[in-house]
C-alpha cells in the first residue's frame, strides 16, 4: 500500500505542477457551471430573485429622487439611474426587465405618484408585455414606494403644508369648479393645511398607515423533483467535464509515462504492476473527488444549488469517480504515444458527453435521445448526481446509477490492465 | 550473482535476443559491448524481468524469477532513455525512487544527499529536472539507480549523449562504484568506455555474444597484429640491409610482439624521427568478429 501511495503522491504532485492540465480539471468545468448557469439562470436580469429596473426621473426634484431611493432600498430590485432612451434601449436588448419613469410634476404633488386627475399619470413603466408576472410585482412594488413615500411626507407635516397650500391657491383660480364642492374641497384642504401646521410628528409616525401593511414572511422553499435554478443543472454537468478533464490528464500521464522511460523504471521497482497502476487509480480518484467537492462547495455557497440528500451526493461522487477511474485505464491503452491517447480520449469521451447529457441537460433532451444516453455512463453520473442533488432520489433509486457506474469502471479498469499488461511484453 | 541461460526474445518477426548465455561474478564490471540494434537493452530487461524471455532463464544469486521483489531490491538499473520526471526537482526525483525501494527518514535523506553529491547537482537540487542540462540528466538518471545502494547495478549506455565532461564524471562515479565492490553490468557502442571500465566484455552483434572474455584476451584472439610505424630522419642510403619493409623514409611493422621488435629497431641504427605503436583495440575485435566496425 506504501508504494500505491507513493506512486498517487507523485501523481498529484505532477498533476498541480501542471497548469495546462488544472485548467481543464478544475478551472474549465467552473466556467462552464457558472458561464451557462447564468446564462440560462437570466443572469443579466439581476441577482437571484430580483428584478433589473432602470429609474428614468424626468421630474429631477426632491420628491422624484425620493421616490428612486425608495426604489433603490427595496431587496425586490436592483435599480439603475438612466437617461429615458438607454432605458429603452436596454429593456429592449433584455438587459433590464423594465424602466420606471418619473413625470415632471410628481414633487409638486402632495400625493406623488398617487395623485388623481384628468393628466398624464406620473409613472410610467416600460416593460416588454410577455413579462406579465414581472409586471405585475413590480406594480405591487411602485405601490408600495408611493405608499412609503406618502407616510414619509406625513412624517414631516411641515414639508406638506406648501404643495396643501399651492394646491387652495390653484381650486381657488379654478373657474369650472361648482361652488358647493368648492368649499366642500377649500374646507377639506384648510383643515388638511391647520393639522399639519399644529400635529406633532411623532404623533404621526405612531399612526395606522406609518408603517403599512403588517405581513409576516414565512419560508417555504420549493419542493419536488425540479431544478431550483440553472446552476443545479450546469453544475452536475461541470462535475462530468471535472471527470472527464481528470480521466484525459491521468489517461495522458500514463502513456507519458511509457513514453518517458519512467513507467519501465517504475516497472523495475519492487512494486508489482498492479500497485503501479493502483498508484495511478488512486492518484485519479482522488483527484476526481477534490474537483468534484470543489465544484459542490462553489455550487453550493455561491451559487445556491441544493444539496437534498448528501449521503447520496457522497455515493453519486464515489461511484462515479470509481467509474472515470476505469475508463482512465481503459483509454492509457488506446494508443503509443501522448496524441493518439489524447485524440482518442476526447473522441470518446466527447461522445459520451454529448449522448450522456454532458452538453445537452438530460431534462432538456426528447425521449429518444434520453433512450440513447442510457449507452453513455456520463448520463448515469448526471443522473445519480442530479438525484442527490435536486430530484430527491432516495437510496433505492440511487442504487441502478450507482450499481452501472461501478461496473462500468471495473470493466474499465479489467480492460486496461490486461491491455497494458499485454502492451508490457 | 546474475546468469543468464540462453535467453531468446522476438518481437514479431525480429529476434532480439537470440541464445545469449553469460553470468555476472560478483565484484566484476562486465560490458556489453555492441552497435545499437545488437539487443544489449533487450538483454538488459529480460535480466531484471521488465521482459519475459521466449526462451531461457535468467539467475539471481542462483534463484530464478527476477521479478521478485527481493530480487528487485538488490538491483539498480539505469536505462538508456533519461528515465525521470520533468515536471519533480531533482531532490525529489531522487525521495521518489528512493520511496519505491521502502527508504524513509533519515537514511532516505542520506541517500538522497549522496545522489545529489553523485550527481554534482547539490546547488541545482531544488530546481526541476527539466531546466537540466543532458549531461545533469543523464548523471541523475544513474543517480536514481543508485538511490537504493543496490549490491548490482545494470547501467545501459549511461553516456550516450553527453558532453565530454558529464561523460567523465560518469566514469569517476562508476569506477568509484567498482573500488567499492559493486557488481556492474554496463553496456556500451564505444569501445573505449568498455577498455577503460571493464574487466570482461561480451562482443554482442545481431542478438548474439561472438566473443566473451577479458579485454586483453579479446585483442588477443581476435585483435591481430600490433602496428608499429617509424619514421627516419633521413632515407637509408642501403635499404636491402634493413630487415623491415622501407618506403622512403617509413617503416611499417605488424607484429603480435610490439616490445621486441621495437627493442631491435632501436638497436638497428637507424635514425628514427618518430615511432608510434598502436595496439589493437576491441574495434578491430569487432571488425574481426563481424566485418563490420562498431558505429556502421
Amino acid at each position: 500500500m506504501r508504494g500505491v501511495l507513493t506512486v498517487a503522491r507523485k501523481d498529484l504532485r505532477l498533476l498541480a505542477r501542471d497548469r495546462a492540465g488544472l485548467f481543464w480539471v478544475v478551472g474549465f468545468p467552473l466556467l462552464m457551471a457558472t458561464l451557462f448557469g447564468a446564462i440560462f439562470g437570466g443572469g443579466g436580469e439581476g441577482g437571484r430573485g430580483s428584478l433589473a429596473i432602470a429609474v428614468v426621473d424626468e421630474d429631477g426634484t426632491a420628491g422624484s429622487r425620493a421616490f428612486a431611493a425608495q426604489l433603490e432600498k427595496s431587496e425586490a430590485l436592483e435599480v439603475k439611474k438612466l437617461a429615458r432612451a438607454e432605458a429603452v434601449d436596454q429593456v429592449r436588448k433584455g438587459k433590464l426587465v423594465a424602466y420606471v419613469a418619473v413625470g415632471k410634476g410628481y414633487g409638486d404633488s402632495p400625493w406623488g405618484a398617487l395623485a388623481g386627475g384628468q393628466g398624464e399619470p406620473l409613472l410610467e413603466v416600460g416593460i416588454d408585455p410577455s413579462r406579465s408576472a414581472e409586471a405585475g410585482y413590480l406594480q405591487g412594488i411602485l405601490m408600495e414606494a408611493s405608499f412609503r413615500l406618502l407616510t414619509d411626507r406625513f412624517a414631516d407635516p411641515k414639508s406638506l403644508q406648501e404643495p396643501v397650500r399651492k394646491s387652495i391657491a390653484e381650486m381657488e383660480g379654478t373657474s369650472g369648479l361648482p361652488p358647493a364642492q368648492r368649499q366642500v374641497l377649500k374646507g377639506f384642504l384648510g383643515d388638511l393645511d391647520r393639522f399639519l401646521g399644529a400635529v406633532d410628528p411623532g404623533t404621526v409616525k405612531q399612526g395606522p398607515a406609518a408603517s403599512g401593511p403588517r405581513i409576516k414572511t414565512v419560508a417555504v422553499e420549493r419542493k419536488g423533483s425540479e431544478p431550483r435554478s440553472a446552476y443545479e443543472v450546469t453544475f452536475p454537468q461541470a462535475i462530468i467535464w471535472g471527470l472527464l478533464g481528470c480521466v484525459s490528464t491521468f489517461a495522458i500521464s500514463i502513456v507519458t509515462e511509457r513514453v518517458n522511460g519512467t513507467y519501465l523504471r517504475l516497472r523495475l521497482s519492487p512494486l508489482s504492476r498492479g500497485e503501479i497502476l493502483g498508484g495511478k487509480a488512486v492518484a485519479c480518484f482522488a483527484a476526481s473527488c477534490g474537483v468534484v467537492l470543489l465544484l459542490l462547495l462553489v455550487g453550493r455557497l455561491l451559487f445556491g444549488v441544493r444539496l437534498e440528500n448528501p449521503a447520496g451526493v457522497l455515493l453519486a461522487l464515489v461511484c462515479s469517480a470509481l467509474c472515470f477511474v476505469g475508463i482512465m485505464m481503459f483509454l492509457s491503452t488506446l494508443g503509443k504515444t501522448q496524441q493518439s491517447v489524447a485524440g482518442a480520449g476526447w473522441a470518446i469521451l466527447l461522445v459520451m458527453s454529448m449522448l450522456g447529457g454532458g452538453m445537452i441537460p438530460l431534462i432538456a433532451m426528447p425521449g429518444w435521445m434520453r433512450a440513447v444516453a442510457s449507452f453513455s455512463p456520463v448520463k448515469w453520473a448526471v443522473l445519480s448526481m442530479e438525484g442527490a442533488i435536486w430530484r430527491g432520489f432516495g437510496f433505492r433509486e440511487m442504487l441502478l446509477p450507482s450499481a452501472i457506474l461501478l461496473a462500468v469502471g471495473a470493466a474499465g479498469f479489467a480492460l486496461g490492465v490486461v491491455r497494458l499488461r499485454r502492451a508490457d511484453g | 550473482m546474475i546468469e543468464a541461460r540462453g535467453l531468446r526474445k522476438s518481437f514479431g518477426a525480429i529476434t532480439a535476443v537470440d541464445g545469449v548465455s553469460f553470468a555476472l561474478r560478483r565484484g566484476e564490471t562486465f560490458g556489453l559491448l555492441g552497435p545499437n540494434g545488437a539487443g544489449k537493452t533487450t538483454t538488459i530487461l529480460l535480466l531484471v524481468g521488465g521482459l519475459s524471455p521466449d526462451q531461457g532463464e535468467v539467475l539471481v544469486d542462483g534463484a530464478a524469477d527476477p521479478t521478485r521483489p527481493g530480487v528487485r531490491r538488490a538491483i539498480g538499473v539505469a536505462p538508456q532513455s533519461l528515465s525521470l520526471y520533468g515536471e519533480l526537482t531533482g531532490e525529489e526525483n531522487l525521495e521518489f525512487f528512493g520511496r519505491l525501494y521502502g527508504i524513509e527518514g533519515r537514511t532516505l535523506q542520506e541517500r538522497v544527499a549522496r545522489g545529489l553529491a553523485l550527481a554534482g547537482l547539490e546547488s541545482r537540487r531544488g530546481d526541476r529536472v527539466r531546466t537540466y542540462s543532458g549531461g545533469m540528466q543523464r548523471r541523475l538518471n544513474l543517480a536514481c539507480a543508485l538511490v537504493h545502494d543496490p549490491p548490482l547495478l545494470l547501467l545501459d549506455e549511461p553516456t550516450v549523449g553527453v558532453d565530454p565532461q558529464s561523460r567523465n564524471h560518469i566514469f569517476d562515479s562508476i569506477e568509484a562504484l567498482r573500488r567499492d565492490g559493486r557488481t556492474i553490468l554496463y553496456t556500451t557502442h564505444y569501445m573505449e568506455e568498455a577498455e577503460r571500465l571493464c574487466d570482461r566484455v561480451a562482443i554482442m552483434d545481431h542478438g548474439k555474444i561472438l566473443a566473451l572474455d577479458s579485454v586483453d584476451r579479446l585483442i588477443e584472439l581476435h585483435g591481430g597484429p600490433a602496428v608499429i610505424d617509424a619514421v627516419l630522419a633521413q632515407a637509408p642510403e642501403d635499404p636491402s640491409g634493413i630487415p623491415w619493409r622501407v618506403e622512403g623514409t617509413s617503416i611499417r611493422i605488424e607484429t603480435d610482439r610490439p616490445l621486441e621488435e621495437v627493442a631491435r629497431l632501436a638497436s638497428a641504427g637507424l635514425p628514427l624521427a618518430t615511432l608510434n605503436v598502436r595496439r589493437p583495440d576491441l574495434e578491430a575485435v569487432f571488425l574481426a568478429l563481424t566485418g563490420r566496425r562498431l558505429r556502421d
